[in-house]
């Protein structure tokens, strides 16, 4: 029943956005129990002898009452990881044909896989914000609070400009000093060739790096009920197109884009998933455990 | 083609809406927001085109069932030919079953006729009626040969008198709610006495041509019993010897002499032989009607001598009973007034009264119903046990008859009729020494017969205020000076006559002129209620069953057939009833009284002039020179316009117009469907 709490129309009515990662998250941690295909941070690794300075909370007191000896119990999932989270705040992701635009519901994605990350696999989880500048920084970290400054973060990511995914990859690389996993959330209105040629250094330096391509059903099939005037959300250029012109080529021009995307992805080395506003957000949190337990 | 309604044409200015919506619609358009045009190409001018070519049907869709709807409620018409139009008239076959019908062979060779027009009537509907005091109609229109064939069989003779006026209204009424060609063919004798008072009344609807089918071309000769007089009632054993008066009449007739018999209950008690003039009329005397106690159906017969048995015979009813009494009341010492009521009474209503004169003071252990009415004359005091019976007695439906005389002056008030006295008159003060009628309601019945009261001098009266509103009295004769002399008041059920002068010859000369008997003849009938039903009424007439008090009581009619013709419904609630057959009626009426009444057609149906030509052709419309068309040719087709309306084949356009548009624009203008 959680599960419809993935749903983006029914967290779109709901403001606060930890409490919208919770639902998320909850909801999909209560649908993995009905999959065997996966376990992750609580299943059971080994049995390790006490030592001085060992969290109390981690003893078994089981086999305490048994043998008389203190051990620890230890978790496949505790290893620690590092997620960076690179989301795309462009004019485009202001574009909506229903209640959630891409914006937001690129939010509920990296509200979701934060509030994974922290409380779940207690991974050290950053973020930055970007359109053809970057436009916010927070570093991965495991501190206390870090789940409210990155929550924060994606709150004050307001669509504006353009995209540019030169400057703020440079940017980033700079400051990336561990490996880790680097999600980048866009609609990627750029050309497979020149995305792939900015995001590839990434990978060099031993990140897992997914690209999460946020797209509204809209930008794939688009609804047009006469001869239009189009209107560009980034350069304001307008266009004249036909019903037809829209039903036919253009799917099919988008669709060569998106196979051409995936493809060029794959070959990199990188993840690539497509993501509909109006599909459950699960598709993405399956995305990011698989990754993440492929890391172990 | 023309228009009905042309003043609707002005919303043709509506035709601009949609131009304008469309023309303002091809400039507007909304700009939409997509994430990039990285994938768009621009397709403006094949789109244009496009977008056009479809607004353009639409458009013309969207106008042209304006258009229709406009035109729709202009209503147009055409003129076409009333021949063309076969199916759409009515053929209205009129078969006049009055009463002179019953001469000779006319009603058959009527019915014979209108079998011949219904074989020429081609396709149209047809409708058949009988015609006698008023059209009845005998089926619905219809094509049907054989129905329309029993309905013009089923046609009986009547006893109606007929009127063309009445068949005209009538037929005004049909083709209004019509509003189809109606031919009217009339197969009727065409009676002269069948004529309207007024040609207008007679006067048919443009829609409407008469094609006349007239059984007979010339009059015949006719004689017939045109009246009867005799007495309705007499009274006790021993009366006066009873007369009837019959007059013979003949029509077209020469001069010859008639056998009249009086029959009494079957039975012929006398017979006498009459010289008719040419063309004139006779008078029959039978000086003495024997009749039994109880009805007796009586009728003056002549001998047959003509074409027309029917009217040789003229009915009349007689019923012997006891006389009714009076009760007299009177002042002490007053002998006036007794003997000159009773004189009148005796004299002149025919022994049906029998007067009983007391003084007042011996009134009060009377009982006054046992009275047909109660007179109280020159009263200075009425005890206040007799007051209250006598007020009781009106309420409940009984009648008295109050003369003042001088001893009433020193009251303030009327007794029972309760009128306030104003003053009295004493008209030997006056220059005169007498106040003569000023006016009075001729209408009235005991005034009427009296002829005004032309010469009769009162010395005395009382100035009695009628009073205003609903309980006032009507005043039916006033003096020279405005004062009222006799005044009607209903009190309860009942009815309280009072005559502001007195019944002796001190306070007027009045009883001692003629016209004191018919009023206090016609009072006393009036009073008493026995306005008898008559011993004989015309067919159609209307016969009161019931007054306002009797509501709820059942009346028994028995027609001459020996049949009841009202409904238990009728026959509770009922007030009066059409006497549509002649005969001997039988009544039981609600106050109990049992009645027969007989019923003779009217005396001018036996006269069997033909209408003139010229009339007729005027009636049809012609003029003068058109000859009659006195065959049974069948409907006619004359060519004639009759504008036919284009409302309905509008409407279908406008529904097809309807459907078309809402087609094109649920295909041009919806939200396109994705594609799967």
């Amino acid at each position: 029943m959680l599960q419809r709490f993935l749903n983006p129309s029914i967290l779109a009515g709901i403001s606060n956005l930890e409490l919208v990662a919770r639902t998320v998250v909850d909801g999909f941690v209560a649908g993995l129990h009905r999959s065997p295909d996966f376990g992750f941070s609580q299943e059971f690794a080994e049995y390790r002898a006490y030592t001085e300075g060992d969290d109390l909370r981690h003893i078994d007191w089981n086999v305490y009452a048994r043998s008389e000896r203190l051990y620890l119990k230890r978790f496949q999932g505790e290893t620690n990881s590092l997620l960076t989270i690179l989301l795309d705040a462009s004019n485009s992701m202001q574009f909506g044909s229903h209640s959630v635009n891409k914006m937001d519901y690129a939010r509920y994605l990296a509200a979701s896989l934060f509030y994974l990350a922290i409380h779940g696999q207690r991974d050290a989880a950053g973020l930055l914000t970007f359109d053809d500048e970057v436009r916010n920084y927070i570093r991965p970290s495991t501190r206390q609070g870090q789940l409210h400054r990155l929550l924060a973060g994606l709150e004050q990511a307001e669509p504006r400009a353009r995209t540019d995914f030169g400057k703020p990859m440079r940017y980033f690389q700079e400051f990336l000093k561990r490996r880790g996993m680097v999600l980048i959330v866009s609609d990627f209105w750029e050309s497979p060739e020149s995305v792939i040629h900015t995001i590839e250094p990434l990978r060099y330096h031993g990140n897992e790096v997914v690209l999460f391509h946020v797209l509204d059903p809209e930008d794939v099939r688009p609804k047009m009920s006469g001869p239009s005037i189009l209107v560009d959300m980034e350069t304001n250029a307008e266009l004249e197109v036909t019903p037809d012109y829209g039903k036919k080529e253009y799917r099919e021009k988008i669709e060569a884009h998106l196979a051409d995307l995936r493809e060029r992805t794959q070959a990199a080395g990188m993840g690539y998933c497509l993501l509909m506003t109006d599909k459950p957000l699960d598709v993405a949190l399956r995305e990011y455990l698989t990754l993440r337990g492929g890391r172990k | 083609m023309g228009f009905l309604a042309p003043w609707f044409l002005a919303g043709l200015a509506g035709l601009a809406l949609p131009l304008y919506l469309h023309l303002l619609k091809r400039q507007t358009r909304t700009p939409k927001k997509v994430s990039s045009l990285m994938f768009y190409e621009s397709r403006t001018q094949s789109s244009t085109r496009h977008r056009r070519l479809r607004y353009f049907l639409l458009l013309s869709l969207r106008l042209l069932l304006l258009l229709l709807l406009i035109l729709a409620f202009a209503n147009p018409f055409v003129n076409r030919d009333a021949a063309t139009l076969a199916s759409n008239r009515l053929v209205l076959l009129v078969v006049d079953n009055s009463f002179s019908m019953r001469a000779g062979t006319r009603l058959a060779d009527a019915k014979a006729a209108a079998m011949v027009a219904l074989g020429n009537k081609g396709a149209a509907r047809a409708q058949v009626a009988s015609f006698g005091s008023q059209l009845r109609l005998m089926t619905q229109p219809i094509e049907d040969q054989a129905a329309l064939r029993a309905a013009v069989q089923a046609i009986q003779p009547g006893d109606g008198h007929g009127n063309f006026g009445e068949l005209a209204r009538a037929v005004r009424g049909i083709a209004e709610a019509m509003h189809t060609p109606i031919e009217l063919h009339l197969f009727s004798d065409m009676q002269r006495s069948d004529l309207a008072a007024t040609f207008a009344d007679m006067v048919l609807p443009d829609n409407v041509r008469l094609v006349e089918h007239a059984v007979v071309t010339k009059a015949e000769p006719n004689w017939t019993v045109e009246s009867v007089d005799a007495p309705g009632q007499v009274w006790g054993k021993d009366v006066k010897p009873v007369h009837v008066q019959a007059v013979i009449a003949g029509y077209g007739t020469p001069a010859a002499q008639r056998t009249a018999s009086l029959i009494v209950s079957g039975k012929t008690t006398a017979t006498k032989k009459v010289m008719v003039p040419a063309n004139g009329r006779a008078t029959v005397d039978f000086p003495s009607l024997e009749v039994p106690y109880g009805f007796s159906r009586c009728e003056v017969q002549i001998d047959a001598a003509d074409n027309f048995p029917a009217d040789d015979l003229r009915r009349f009813a007689v019923e012997r009973s006891d006389p009714q009494k009076v009760l007299l009341i009177h002042n002490y010492g007053d002998t006036r007034s007794p003997f000159y009521v009773g004189a009148a009474l005796s004299a002149a209503a025919q022994s049906a009264f029998i007067v009983e004169s007391i003084i007042g003071n011996e009134a009060a252990d009377r009982k006054p119903s046992n009275y047909a009415f109660i007179i109280l004359s020159d009263l200075n005091s009425v005890p206040s046990l007799l007051e209250n019976s006598l007020t009781e007695y009106v309420r409940q439906g009984g009648s008295v008859l109050i003369a003042v005389g001088t001893s009433t002056g020193a009251r303030s008030q009327i007794p029972i009729f309760g009128a306030h006295i104003v003053d009295t008159r004493d008209y030997n003060r006056v220059p005169d020494r007498y106040m003569a009628v000023g006016s009075s309601d001729s209408s009235y019945p005991a005034v009427a017969k009296a002829d005004g009261w032309a010469g009769v001098k009162f010395f005395y009266a009382l100035n009695v205020d009628p009073g205003t509103g609903p309980g006032a009295a009507r005043v039916i004769v006033r003096l020279g000076d405005q004062t009222p002399l006799l005044l009607e008041k209903r009190i309860g059920e009942g009815r309280v006559v009072l005559l502001t002068s007195g019944l002796d010859n001190l306070t007027n000369d009045f009883p001692l002129h003629p016209a004191f008997v018919p009023f206090i003849e016609q009072t006393a009938r009036y009073l008493a209620g026995s306005e008898r039903q008559g011993g004989a009424r015309p067919v159609d007439a209307f016969l009161e069953l019931r007054n306002a008090r009797e509501r709820g009581q059942g009346v028994e009619v028995t027609d001459p057939e020996g049949k009841r013709p009202l409904t238990l419904g009728e026959a509770a609630s009922a007030q009066s009833f059409q006497l549509t057959e002649a005969g001997y009626y039988q009544l039981r009426l609600a106050n109990g009284r049992q009645n027969v009444i007989a019923v003779n057609p009217d005396p001018r149906e036996s006269n069997l002039d033909v209408i003139p030509n010229d009339v007729l052709a005027l009636w049809q419309g012609k003029g003068a020179d058109t000859p009659r068309n006195a065959s049974a040719q069948g409907p006619a087709t004359v060519p004639h316009k009759v504008p036919e309306s284009l409302w309905w084949y509008i409407m279908l356009l406008v529904l097809a117009s309807g459907v078309a548009e809402s087609v094109v624009a649920s295909r041009y203008l919806g939200t396109q469907r994705e594609e799967p």
